[in-house]
């Protein structure tokens, strides 16, 4: 079960990565979020980003075009 | 991908045809490019139409649809790369403001902004750590600075103590914990300075406090205080204080002078006693003068009178002229800086024997008269006429302390008072003396006849049993010998007067049997002096013991290590080149703490834990002290 749920649908990429970069300081380290996007870039972009901040991703489900993504802070 | 076609006609638009399939193909392939402008609006660039076709203006579009993708591509991956860069930067940016100094920044962007960014980050992230490491050295130094002045706070040989505005103790040092018995745990942070104070000065002890808090200058920064110690016991004591500067707080540094002013005092009373000595043996003097002429005139009178009944006033005035004339002599005793002219080297053990016949007649049956006498027989140069009047007036004044009967003990005996006791008793020198001492176990006295008792005319007896003039005759003639008397009187217990006299020579030799100087002991004896080494040396051989000799303290040690089972005793000069006779002395007693050790000087001085002699005693002297340590006496 995820502590989080973050619902970037119709959001555009890059704005789900710098929303997410703005939202997760609030989270507690451990934490398990997950993320929901449907931008076709938006797989590339939270990877990178998960590569980038040291995060690491435990799941990641593909329905349709949405794409959910579960990350541990 | 769509196939590749050929309109045979040539042009698309203008076929009449309506059910051309190449007519068809057309409006599919325009389909196909809308569908993918489409796509490429919501950022998906991966679809690419690669499809030929030879009417010019159609292939035209195909192209610009495909070069829009790309460029379009580009600019979603710069934005990404922008988006990706500020998130971590960001991030970074973030993780150190919290403190978190194990966050860096990547500096591997392609986009230079970016990546200078990063850079930027970074140096200011080093330029960060590098301020932090400075205040970390500058905060260890100044946390040495404190420990060091604790240190010296605490190691100080005055008492300190540090308060807060509220008198709340924070810092006492070792000296404090000294003075007044309490420890460091007891008083930081749980007593207040009040609590050091005795109650009668508190109100103005903590005026003061107050008052300098709000005024500095107006209170004192040095004044006499009275300190109370763990025991209740009142000590007086030199404060100096001072502010603690940004602070509430004040350092007091405390003296103990409790000595010093009972010095002070026992001076004080005797220059004042010395002083009425002197008043009153002038107005005797002047007295005698007069008197003499009232004798003399009397005696006229007394020869031309022949009337009986006139005679017998003659008389009269003759006698009490007499009597006025002793009183003025006795008077003298005390204030006359006379020669002391019929002394005689007396042998006291025997006076006091004798003596005590007389004294036992006077003093009744109800008191017991005791005579503790050294078994040794001691000589003293003095007047016995004078000593007959110092008993004397003792035991009397016994006598009449103890009317329901008692004790009276008579002690003599010899002891080296050394400068240890002049700290404490600042009028008597250092050196030998004679102690005669006349205890009785009569009603004692307070601490205000005490402080009178050598005034001359002080007495507590009804009149005409006192005169008050006993004790400051004794006083006058133990003076006239360079001698002092200490007095020890507790009420309802008893008192002993104790006089002090001078030995002119310390052990009287002529009196101590040679046998009992002799030794068969081995000594080192240690002098740079040749001579002295000579001369020590050789009576040590004269009166049997073996002798090794050494130059040095090097030397010493040397013979010592090789014969330390043979050596008893060492003999050590105190100023020597190079190793100095303690130094000496603490390496033999490291390699044996048990062997005997004396240390010889040319000047008197006084060491803790260190017996001394002096050069200049005679050779029977040393002898004596040498066999007084190896035969454990001392
Ligand atoms: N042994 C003693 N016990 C108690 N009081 C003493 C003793 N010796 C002296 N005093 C006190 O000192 C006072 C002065 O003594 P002194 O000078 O001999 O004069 P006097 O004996 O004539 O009184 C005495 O009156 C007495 O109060
Ligand atoms: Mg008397």
């Amino acid at each position: 079960m995820a502590d989080r749920l973050l619902d970037y649908s119709g959001l555009k990429c890059p704005y789900p990565i710098l929303k997410l970069s703005v939202q997760y300081p609030q989270f507690k380290e451990g934490e398990i979020v997950e993320v929901i996007g449907d931008c076709p870039t938006f797989e590339k972009d939270i990877k990178a980003w998960c590569q980038k901040l040291g995060k690491t991703i435990i799941n990641l489900e593909k329905h349709g075009l949405k794409i959910k993504v579960t990350i541990r802070i | 991908m769509h196939e590749a076609t050929v309109c045979t006609e040539g042009c698309f638009i203008k076929c009449k045809n309506f059910f051309c399939e190449h007519g068809q193909r057309l409006s599919e392939l325009l389909h196909l490019c809308s569908d993918v402008i489409e796509k490429i609006g919501k950022g998906d660039t991966s679809q690419k139409i690669d499809i030929k076709v030879e009417r010019y203006s159609l292939q035209r579009l195909i192209d610009s649809i495909n070069k829009l993708s790309k460029d379009i591509e580009e600019l979603i991956n710069l934005n990404h790369e922008l988006a990706i860069g500020i998130c971590e930067h960001f991030d970074v940016l973030r993780r150190l403001q919290e403190g978190d100094f194990s966050a860096k920044a990547s500096e591997d962007s392609s986009i230079e902004i970016v990546k200078m960014l990063g850079q930027l980050i970074n140096r200011q992230r080093e330029r960060f750590l590098d301020y932090i490491d400075k205040i970390k050295e500058q905060h260890s130094e100044m946390v040495k600075i404190y420990e060091q002045e604790r240190v010296i706070l605490s190691s100080i040989g005055v008492a300190i103590l540090i308060t807060e505005e509220d008198m709340t103790v924070e810092f006492v040092n070792e000296e404090f914990e000294r003075l007044t018995g309490y420890t460091k745990k007891e008083i930081e942070g749980k007593m207040r300075w009040s609590d050091f104070i005795p109650e009668d000065i508190l109100p103005q002890a903590i005026e003061y406090h107050k008052l300098r808090r709000i005024s500095p200058s107006l209170a004192p920064s040095q004044y006499e205080i009275k300190i109370k110690d763990k025991h209740g016991r009142i000590k007086d004591a030199l404060m100096t204080v001072a502010m603690i500067p940004y602070t509430k707080k004040s350092i007091k540094s405390i003296i103990d002078i409790t000595e010093r002013k009972k010095i002070q005092e026992q001076l004080l009373h005797s220059q004042k006693i010395e002083s009425l000595g002197m008043l009153s043996g002038r107005i005797a003097h002047e007295y005698k003068n007069i008197l003499t002429g009232v004798l003399g005139f009397a005696a006229i009178l007394d020869a031309k009178i022949q009337d009986e009944n006139l005679k017998k006033y003659v008389q009269k005035i003759v006698e009490a002229g007499q009597r006025a004339r002793d009183l003025s002599n006795t008077l003298l005793t005390f204030s006359r800086k006379e020669d002391i002219s019929t002394v005689t080297k007396i042998n006291l053990n025997k006076f006091l024997v004798n003596y005590s016949e007389f004294l036992r007649s006077i003093i009744g049956r109800d008191i017991e008269l005791k005579l503790n006498l050294p078994e040794s027989e001691v000589l003293y140069e003095i007047d016995p006429a004078h000593l007959e009047v110092i008993v004397l007036n003792l035991v009397t004044n016994s006598r009449d302390a103890m009317p329901e009967g008692g004790e009276v003990v008579i002690t003599l005996n010899e002891i080296h008072l050394n400068s240890d006791y002049q700290n404490t008793h600042p009028l008597v020198k250092p050196g030998n003396y004679l102690v005669l001492s006349i205890s009785d176990t009569g009603t004692g006295m307070d601490e205000e006849t005490k402080k009178r008792v050598f005034e001359p005319f002080f007495t507590t007896k009804p009149k005409g049993k006192g005169t008050g003039l006993g004790l400051t005759t004794v006083y006058g003639l133990v003076k006239g010998y360079n001698g002092h008397i200490h007095l020890y009187s507790e009420l309802g217990q008893g008192t002993t007067f104790k006089i002090y006299f001078p030995q002119k020579n310390k052990i009287n030799m002529e009196l101590i049997n040679k046998e009992i100087l002799k030794g068969n002991e081995t000594v080192l004896l240690v002098d740079d002096d040749a001579q002295v080494r000579q001369y020590i040396g050789s009576f040590l051989r004269d009166y049997g013991y073996t002798v090794y000799e050494a130059e040095n303290g090097e030397q010493a040690l040397k013979i010592f290590e090789e014969y330390k089972e043979k050596i008893d005793l060492c003999l050590i000069d105190f100023i020597m080149p190079v190793i100095t006779g303690l130094e000496v002395k603490k390496r033999i007693n490291s390699i044996n703490p048990k062997t005997k050790i004396l240390i010889m000087s040319g000047n008197p001085i006084t060491l803790k834990d260190t017996t001394i002699i002096e050069k200049s005693i005679s050779p029977e002297e040393i002898l004596f002290k040498i066999r007084n340590i190896l035969d454990q006496k001392e």
